[in-house]
């Protein structure tokens, strides 16, 4: 995956200011039990920390008193550099919603001997926000433009671009101005840029691992192919014809996210692994404007869904200044047991969700193990902490779960694309590692063929770029 | 009793009627037993809505998307949120909203066949006819009896015409059959009020059903230990069927080409215009699915009033039916409720085989109909 920009100077400091300003305000401790100093981000989704559903339960399992120390900023390491620069005293620090750091990023911490490390474990892991592997990429078009111009959903390569044309032309969103953008995207994750999804129409294109085949064509780079070469050739068509947007190389996320939530009604169609990626929760009317559109078939009846594997994200770590690190072990512990993680991802049990009788159908098409009384994911509310922290949901009640019947849920919008996706997911069993400068060379030249700086039609160039591939 | 205590008593009659008409509901009169009617006009409502905040309306139709847009074009400085639901879920709400302190929402769209929401919102009272006279005047007497209809629909059998160009069946029992084994898609009737409505009227069509299977199959159906007809043919059909959350998922299984046929509203016959390979089955013995409507009501404890009325004009489609409001639903697989407004469906209603649910009754057995439906679906589990 792309990183993040690094942070910058002024964040560091006013990271500083809080954490004295924030630990001023911990020292105020009820007496009696044992208290337990925790980092927590901050989060609209989480009204009261003090007084979450959550933490109350944890606090009465263990005994502890749990002192919140919010954390304001979203920079994982800007929160761990200016927290380990000074003094203050936070036994554990959690992760969550924008606030999250990769392993790469804690092994620096770790390696300092900042975080505490107990065996192999330096974290605790949050494996519960979603389902563990499926569709990596979600094409979505503007239904809205779709119905006012009369034009089906594309099935095929061919027609897409016929919608796209009309699109740019035929002012889709009625107010007289060429303001229409096609499609549009980001450079920041990879299930951004519509490119990467538009090449799956032609050969297998799994940018996570580095464009290599899968299974036993593992060690078969497809980005050397000439089905590789022929989708490059669409994607440069469409970028010359204005249907593929700039801001798939230029933009970044929250840029595309702008864009696809503007009133003014912009974007004809953007990719996405979910479409919480880019629209905002609880916005109905936006939502309603776009619909995912089943992958595309290739001009030799390739149609292809790139297929993810998401490793467990960072939940928690207890520093290593901790005077405190059994009982912050304890803690982490029961939030990583099944009991625990349902709260942390359902709420309270018999009030939020209860154990299915079997009658419902899961939001991904399956027998369902949870229904939801009162659906609170990514809702302003103070039952548990949104996925922030560690858990481990097991993946039954993940896939498992029924839908809380609001049209505009995320989970049940992306599970119904989903399905659509999954009969052309591949049956995976081998990955080609990342290869980190491959995948460079590879995006760069991508960006270079799409925007015409180099000639994809040229032989002497597609051979220059092949030789580029095995330095 | 002296001419005092007799004043005395026709003084507390008087004031007793008076009470009475002071309780609880919105509006300014009131027509019938229920309707409540306010002539103001479309620009009197307006400008005593411009005081109000914004209006709060709950949703199981996302077409109402189109409506807000419409009205607040149409009504500068006016403010909708939508909020769209499925329909158990918005009556839950409906009901947790009229018992706390601050109730949120003002206008309820919602199915209306199953027999929940009458029972539930309006014969408690919690929602409230309101239909202004001038457009009463234009609909037909069904769509005012109690509740407020803005719009016809039916849950019906569609085809995927991505495997079939015709569709393939004549007969309801054909769908029984092995070949179709997971190919048939239906929401969740215990989930789906409209699917609900034709799955428990179907048990009122017992004679129905049985000349059908002696047409099929050419003998007198044996029940195999069932009640009826009806309970025979859905334990038979449901091993065929894959249950989904929602309409929105049938349809795209059938336009995926993973389902041969599947019971959804008819309104997604509108998804046919952008290219969903689709269509409905018109005809088939003894029936294809069942007539549903959607009813419009104000919440008993409405805070925005004049919005709410105001709103409802314009969904209705004004006085003339010509407005805004009401075109984002007449679109193919929706019947007009107004005699001057044209269906939205080039077949009409009267020319499709379908069933027409008795509410009450289905309120009356529903423990006994829920029940079974809850045996069946843990069975296709």
């Amino acid at each position: 995956m792309r990183k993040r920009k690094p942070i910058r100077v002024l964040t560091y400091i006013l990271s500083i200011v809080c954490l004295v300003v924030i630990c001023l305000a911990g020292c105020a401790s009820r007496e009696g039990r044992e208290k337990l100093s925790v980092a927590i981000p901050e989060s609209e989704h989480v009204q009261d920390p003090e007084n979450n559903y959550y933490i109350k339960w944890l606090e009465e399992q263990t005994g502890f008193d749990i002192d919140i120390i919010t954390i304001r900023q979203s920079s994982g390491t800007g929160f761990l550099d200016a927290l380990f620069s000074s003094d203050a005293d936070i036994d554990i620090v959690m992760f969550g919603e924008d606030f999250k750091i990769t392993q790469d990023e804690l092994s620096d911490y770790v390696s300092s001997g900042n975080v505490y490390v107990s065996g192999d474990r330096s974290y605790y892991e949050n494996t519960g926000s979603s389902r563990s592997s499926g569709p990596g990429q979600i094409l979505w078009i503007n239904y809205n433009w779709l119905k006012a111009l009369s034009l089906p959903i594309p099935e095929s390569t061919e027609e897409l671009k016929a919608v796209l044309t009309a699109f740019k032309e035929m002012d889709p969103n009625g107010n007289g101005i060429k303001d229409e953008i096609p499609m549009a995207g980001s450079y920041e994750e990879y299930s951004l840029s519509p490119a990467e999804f538009l090449l799956n129409s032609y050969i297998y294109n799994d940018p996570y691992h580095s464009r290599y085949g899968i299974n036993e064509d593992a060690d078969i780079l497809y980005a050397a192919t000439d089905e590789f070469r022929a989708g490059i050739e669409y994607c440069h068509e469409l970028y010359g014809e204005g249907l593929l947007d700039d801001s798939i190389w230029d933009g970044n996320l929250k840029q595309l996210t702008e864009m696809c939530n503007s009133d003014q009604d912009i974007v004809g169609a953007f990719t996405t692994s979910s479409i919480s990626d880019v629209i905002y929760q609880g916005n109905p009317e936006i939502l309603a404007r776009y619909i995912h559109v089943p992958p595309l078939e290739g001009p030799d009846g390739e149609k292809n869904v790139v297929y993810v594997q998401k490793d467990p994200e960072i939940g928690a770590i207890i520093t290593e200044r901790s005077d405190k690190k059994e009982q912050a072990e304890r803690l982490l512990s029961l939030m990583m047991t099944p009991e625990a993680s349902l709260i942390a991802r359902y709420g309270e049990e018999g009030v939020d969700w209860t154990y299915s009788d079997g009658s419902d159908v899961s939001v991904y098409g399956g027998v369902s193990t949870i229904t939801t009384i009162k659906y609170i994911w990514n809702t302003s509310q103070n039952k548990h902490l949104n996925g922030i922290g560690p858990m481990n949901v097991p993946e039954e009640y993940l896939e498992g779960v029924t839908w809380n019947g609001v049209n505009s849920d995320f989970e049940y919008i992306n599970g119904r694309a989903y399905m659509s996706y999954e009969d052309h997911l591949p049956k995976v069993n081998g990955f080609h590692p990342y290869d980190d400068r491959m995948s460079e060379y590879i995006d760069t030249a991508l960006e270079e063929f799409i925007r015409g700086k180099k000639d994809v039609g040229s032989d002497e160039e597609w051979e220059r770029y092949l030789e580029g591939l095995s330095y | 009793m002296g001419k005092i205590s007799g004043r005395i008593v026709v003084l507390i009659l008087i004031m007793a009627l008076a009470l009475s008409g002071c309780g609880g509901t919105v509006g300014t009169e009131t027509k019938n037993m229920n309707i409540i009617t306010d002539n103001s006009t479309p620009e009197e409502l307006y400008e005593r809505a411009l005081k109000e905040d914004t209006l709060v309306v709950y949703t199981v139709s996302t077409r109402v998307v189109d409506t807000k847009e419409a009205f607040e074009k149409t009504y500068p400085g006016l403010f909708v949120e939508v909020r769209d639901l499925r329909s158990p879920n918005l009556i839950e709400e409906v009901e947790k909203g009229n018992e706390s302190d601050t109730p949120v929402c003002d206008v309820v769209l919602c199915n209306d066949n199953s027999g929940e929401f009458k029972s539930r919102l309006v014969d408690t009272g919690i929602v409230v006819p309101f239909l202004p006279e001038d457009i009463g005047n234009h609909m037909e007497a069904a769509a005012t009896d109690g509740m407020v209809s803005f719009l016809n629909e039916a849950e019906i059998l569609f085809y995927s015409t991505k495997v079939y160009e015709d569709c393939p069946i004549d007969n309801i029992w054909e769908l029984t059959e092995e070949k179709y084994r997971g190919r048939i898609y239906m929401p969740n009737p215990l989930r789906s009020f409209s699917t609900y409505a034709f799955c428990a009227s179907s048990l009122d069509h017992n004679r129905e059903l049985e000349d059908a299977y002696a047409a099929y199959a050419g003998e007198k159906l044996k029940l195999e230990g069932t009640e009826n007809a009806a309970e025979y043919f859905w334990k038979k059909v449901s091993v065929n069927i894959i249950f989904t959350n929602s309409s929105d998922e049938v349809t795209e299984a059938l336009n995926d080409g993973k389902a041969d046929f599947g019971w959804c509203v008819s309104s997604k016959l509108r998804l046919a215009d952008v290219g969903y390979c689709l269509a409905p089955v018109y005809k088939l013995t003894p029936f294809s699915g069942c007539r549903t409507s959607y009813a419009v009501m104000m919440t008993n404890n409405c805070k925005n009033e004049n919005s709410a009325k105001l709103f409802i004009r314009f969904l209705l489609g004004e006085k003339d039916g010509q407005g805004a409001g009401l075109s984002p639903f007449t679109t193919a697989g929706t019947w007009s409720v107004r005699r001057d407004v044209p269906d939205g469906n080039e077949v009409p209603l009267s020319e499709i085989d379908l069933i027409v649910p008795d509410q009450q009754r289905l309120i009356d057995e529903k423990e006994k109909r829920v029940s079974f439906w809850t045996d069946i679906l843990k069975g296709n589990r």
